[in-house]
């Protein structure tokens, strides 16, 4: 049992040191071989404890002493489980898809394998810790690779300045986490997360301080800001970092925070309205991107709001919808991000004002990107739609209506954004200056890499029980709920409750199928150039001119107050700036005083030290 | 000369792990040195002498045979920045000399008001007994309010001379502060909130002011300050987890701070002038130097995996223990602001776009030491037991 809790951890490790040792004499590519067959032995050993913990057990075991009575202590469970195969699964997609788009970099290769499977073996470390200075170590490792992989191309001033967001905004709220854990020490003598002492000493004020933490990583509103900045990196760094391994670990923690104490509803109620905020405040401000990963980056705060409304929604099945979103939002954004990387490759540009027509030139890329663009808006047969009726029904069983209602608004405005993305980029006709260059579908390890995960969105839409049966009820379970209910075809809850839903989603299917087979009678499909997505009607020839930009412009002056109030950059730009013009002034007043006369000062610092303690 | 506190005490649990770092630290700047002279003869002789004198002391054990070793150190430093040469050198060399003068008076005070170096020695001469310690100390590890000397020290003297008096001549100091600590505990508990405060000023105090430099070796100097008051802090909390957390702390300080200023005084001595906020790009011209730069900035920080993390942990902890929530936010709080100057540092000066021509390539003898250093560094973060063992 030991072993196989390691196991996961210990293969992406040997990889690391693989990577640094051999880095000299392996070329990108083999490289790239190398970290993709760490992260699939990773896998292998995290789908070789499904057996275990969906039988409800518990791996343990206690390796090396990292320090003076913290040693290296492992606790995998179904809420790990969960986790270390998001991880290893995505993150081995992703550097499958890394062997060829890393290929032609010219320098940092080894860099850049060693911090990908270091951010990986970070989040595998994180969830199994049953320390919980060591899962703090674990989270600051995750931070440091980000930072680090976002900065990757340090000498463009863009990514250096990116990763300088990433690193300030996400480090300085993980020293909340940091007090919280050396607070909860200082009450209970244990680091271990499992002693029930932690328990009876968990108090309101140190689930606040974490979740201060989760908010910064898992992209929170306000603490939300660095995560456009952050899409300098190269592409499968920002799909690593989306999906599996940066801002899952704030729902980690949330999560596992069920695990610490009993919460109150009060938590709930904190939860739920930071996931309502973030998703409607990350959707308003996805519609109005023009830049690809930009517009990404925001639905990825918009849809981590989802999950942790699932979460905060505080039942057992709420925590399934949020669980299950999560896993889902990792397979469907890092599709995303792999194709939006393949566009970028392609044509050297992310901005949709520049793109469209690419179906022609990339039709694989093209049906990877719609599958996954369905499975983000909800389509059935997909699993984002599964994730949204389990996260619907949860809210609406716990009478949390407004919940479901912004939900609902942000789902709508989701559609828009991944539509307009999706014409701007893939319809309409090729653009004058694409023309004459030359545009390559992606390589085939890059579609692989890319399909299974598209794949993957669709095996769990239709066949959700599968993944909710083997790792979802068991994460749910070793978080102290008792959710007995079952989810059947579609994401259908089983059972007399989900007659109605059955019935909704068999006629849902039907009109799906029916739509097709009629459109399939009436018109054989042919390519040609489709209208510019508005939002709308269609536009009159005169006005073809439009692009997404346009679009852009109306929502951003229909929205004006919202991005006003909803920024908060201005607010963090301000005090920082507040701080540098008083510590200069005091900078200018003292130090001439000071340290022009040493003497002086010292006699009247060691007069003011001798009438304290005289006063004392 | 019948005060016990005069003879020599037991050799510490730590020092065997303090004198490793300090001989590392000599081979490092030595190295460094053979690359990019810091002065002229004379400078190699002090720093022979300077080393036999760290080294003598550490193994003599507690007492004042010692004290008088690594005293005579301090001053030989102060020598150390005088053999620079130029005028503001041979200024701020004469503002440390007459600042560790008055230091050593007031230590050497200190100690001979305590009758048999452990107990209280009657009212009002407990009184007077600490305050000379407090300034004493406050001066040699450049506290807030005795700092001054530091900042024109570090802008002025070579960059491997602060390093000595950063890394060695002070944690030194830090580790005869620990000394005390065990010895005669009241000379803290009985006026903790003064130490208190004067770490918390320290902390904020150096925060803050290190972030109005734009001169990166002054930034240097404000941020030895900073993290002198975690120290302090620690050795007020006591034996356990808080005199681990200084002692680890003063280690790690010593190995990122030899980083540092190694980074910072490579890359000047190959432009030819000193480095400020205005600087840009350099890690596209020094790569070595601006790794190395990082790496030192992340240990100082403490952030995990490094060596840094290691003690700041137990500080962290310490200040948990000693004063609950509130204290430990603080601690946040300065190292926030930390975080945001050396960030600035880091993004301003090393990263992005490079202004200038390349440079030659870095002279490899001074980058593999300070490779080593960053090695040794992050190894010591992940597999912290071959030191933390030594520790109280």
């Amino acid at each position: 049992m030991d072993t196989l809790a390691i196991l996961p951890l210990a293969a992406l490790m040997v990889g690391v040191l693989a990577e640094l040792l051999l880095g000299r004499v392996l070329s990108p590519r083999a490289k790239g071989w190398v970290a993709f067959g760490s992260g699939l032995c990773a896998l292998g050993g995290a789908l070789a404890l499904i057996p275990l913990i969906s039988a409800g057990k518990v791996v343990e075991g206690t390796y090396f002493p990292w320090d003076t009575g913290v040693p290296l202590r492992v606790h995998v469970d179904g809420l790990s489980l969960l986790f270390v195969l998001m991880a290893s699964g995505i993150g081995s997609a992703i550097l499958l898809y890394c062997v060829h788009y890393m290929e032609a970099e010219p320098e940092g290769t080894t860099r850049f394998y060693a911090l990908m499977l270091t951010f990986m073996a970070g989040l595998v470390s994180l969830v199994c810790s049953a320390d919980l200075l060591l899962a703090y170590l674990s989270w600051e490792v995750i931070g440091l690779c980000s930072y680090f992989l976002v900065g990757f191309w340090y000498k463009d001033p863009a990514a250096s300045n990116g990763a300088r967001k990433v690193l300030v905004m996400t480090h300085l709220p993980g020293y909340a986490l940091l007090s919280a854990i050396l607070l909860l020490y200082s009450r209970t003598g244990t680091f271990l997360w499992t002693d029930p002492a932690i328990r009876q000493a968990f108090t309101s004020g140190l689930f606040l301080l974490m979740l201060v933490a989760a908010m910064a990583k898992s992209v929170m509103f306000p603490l939300h800001t660095w995560i456009p900045e952050a899409m300098q990196a190269p592409t499968p760094v920002s799909a690593l970092l989306h999906s599996a391994c940066y801002v899952k670990a704030g729902v980690y923690l949330v999560a596992r925070m069920y695990s610490l104490a009993d919460w109150p509803g009060a938590w709930n109620t904190v939860v739920l309205a930071l996931g309502c905020v973030t998703m409607l405040v990350g959707a308003l401000f996805a519609l109005i991107q023009v830049d690809l990963k930009r517009l990404l980056a925001f639905s990825t705060i918009s849809q981590l709001g989802y999950i942790f409304t699932g979460l905060g929604v505080g039942t057992g099945l709420g925590v399934v919808a949020g669980l299950f979103y999560c896993l889902s939002h990792g397979l469907f954004k890092a599709t995303l991000f792999l194709c939006a990387g393949v566009v970028q490759h392609a044509t050297g540009t992310r901005d949709l004002r520049r793109l469209g027509g690419l179906a022609a030139r990339l039709p694989r890329t093209a049906r990877i990107w719609l599958v996954a663009s369905a499975a983000i808006i909800g389509v059935p047969l997909t699993n984002g739609f599964v994730a949204k009726w389990l996260l619907f029904t949860a809210a609406l069983d716990a009478g949390q209506v407004l919940v479901v209602l912004i939900a609902w608004l942000a789902s709508v405005f989701s559609s828009f954004y991944i539509l307009k993305a999706t014409v701007s980029v893939f319809y309409g006709e090729l653009p004058a200056w694409l023309q004459s260059r030359r545009i390559e579908e992606a390589a085939p390890s890059m579609q692989v890499g890319m399909g299974v995960l598209a794949g993957l969105c669709v095996v769990f839409g239709f066949a959700p029980q599968v993944i909710v049966g083997w790792v979802v009820s068991p994460a749910v379970r070793s978080l102290g709920f008792a959710w007995a209910g079952q989810v059947s075809w579609l994401g259908v809850p089983a059972g007399p409750a989900g007659l109605y839903g059955a019935a909704a989603a068999i006629a849902a299917l039907a009109a799906l199928l029916v739509g097709l087979g009629l459109y399939r009678l009436a018109s054989a499909p042919r390519v040609e150039p489709v209208g510019i997505f508005t939002g709308g009607d269609p536009l009159a020839a005169a006005d073809s001119m439009l692009d997404a930009a346009d679009f852009v412009g109306t929502v951003e002056e229909a929205f004006a107050p919202a991005y006003r109030i909803a920024d908060p950059d201005p607010i963090y730009l301000a005090v920082w700036r507040r701080l540098q013009d008083l510590v200069g002034s005091v900078d200018r007043a003292v130090t001439p005083l000071l340290e022009g006369h040493p003497l002086w000062a010292t006699a009247a610092a060691g007069a003011v030290v001798l009438a304290v303690i005289w006063a004392l | 000369m019948g005060n016990p506190a005069m003879t020599s005490g037991p050799v510490e649990s730590w020092d065997p792990a303090f004198l490793g770092v300090f001989l590392i630290l000599f081979a490092g700047v030595a190295v460094f040195a053979g690359a990019f002279p810091q002065g002229d003869r004379r400078w190699w002789r002090l720093l022979a002498l300077l080393a036999l004198l760290i080294t003598a002391g550490m193994l003599l054990g507690d007492g004042w045979a010692r004290r008088l070793l690594l005293d005579a150190a301090a001053f030989v430093a102060a020598a150390m920045v005088c053999n620079r040469g130029t005028p503001e050198a041979a200024r701020a060399g004469r503002t440390y000399l007459g600042l560790l003068i008055v230091s050593v008076i007031c230590l050497t005070g200190g100690l001979l008001l305590i009758p048999d170096g452990a107990s209280a020695p009657p009212y009002p001469w407990n009184r007077v007994a600490t305050g000379l310690l407090v300034i004493g100390f406050g001066l040699k590890l450049a506290l807030v309010p005795f700092y001054f000397w530091l900042p024109g020290v570090a802008a002025a003297a070579a960059p491997m001379t602060t390093v000595l008096i950063v890394s060695v001549v002070d944690l030194a100091a830090v580790s005869e502060c620990a000394h005390l600590r065990v010895a005669a505990p009241w000379v803290f508990t009985g006026t903790p909130h003064l130490w208190l405060a004067i770490a918390l000023l320290s902390m904020f105090g150096g925060a803050l002011l290190a972030l109005a430099q734009r001169d990166l070796k002054r930034m240097l100097a404000f941020s030895t300050i900073d993290d002198m008051g975690y120290l302090v802090l620690g050795v007020l909390a006591g034996p356990g987890v808080g005199l681990s957390g200084a002692l680890a702390g003063a280690l790690g300080h010593a190995l990122s701070k030899l980083l540092l200023f190694g980074s910072v005084g490579m890359a000047e001595a190959r432009l030819g002038g000193p480095l400020s906020l205005e600087s840009r790009g350099l890690a596209a011209r020094c790569p070595v130097s601006g790794a190395a730069f990082i790496v030192g900035a992340l240990g100082i920080l403490g952030l995990p995996p490094t060596f840094g993390f290691v003690g700041r942990w137990r500080l962290y902890l310490a200040g948990a223990e000693y004063g609950g929530g509130t204290l430990v936010l603080a601690m946040a709080l300065a190292t926030g602001v930390a975080v945001l100057y050396y960030a600035r540092a880091i993004h301003r000066v090393w990263l992005g776009a490079a202004a200038d021509a390349p440079l030659p390539r870095e002279p490899r003898l001074a980058t593999i030491a300070l490779s080593v250093l960053m090695i040794a560094v992050v190894t010591l973060g992940v597999f912290p037991g071959a030191i933390v063992w030594q520790l109280p």
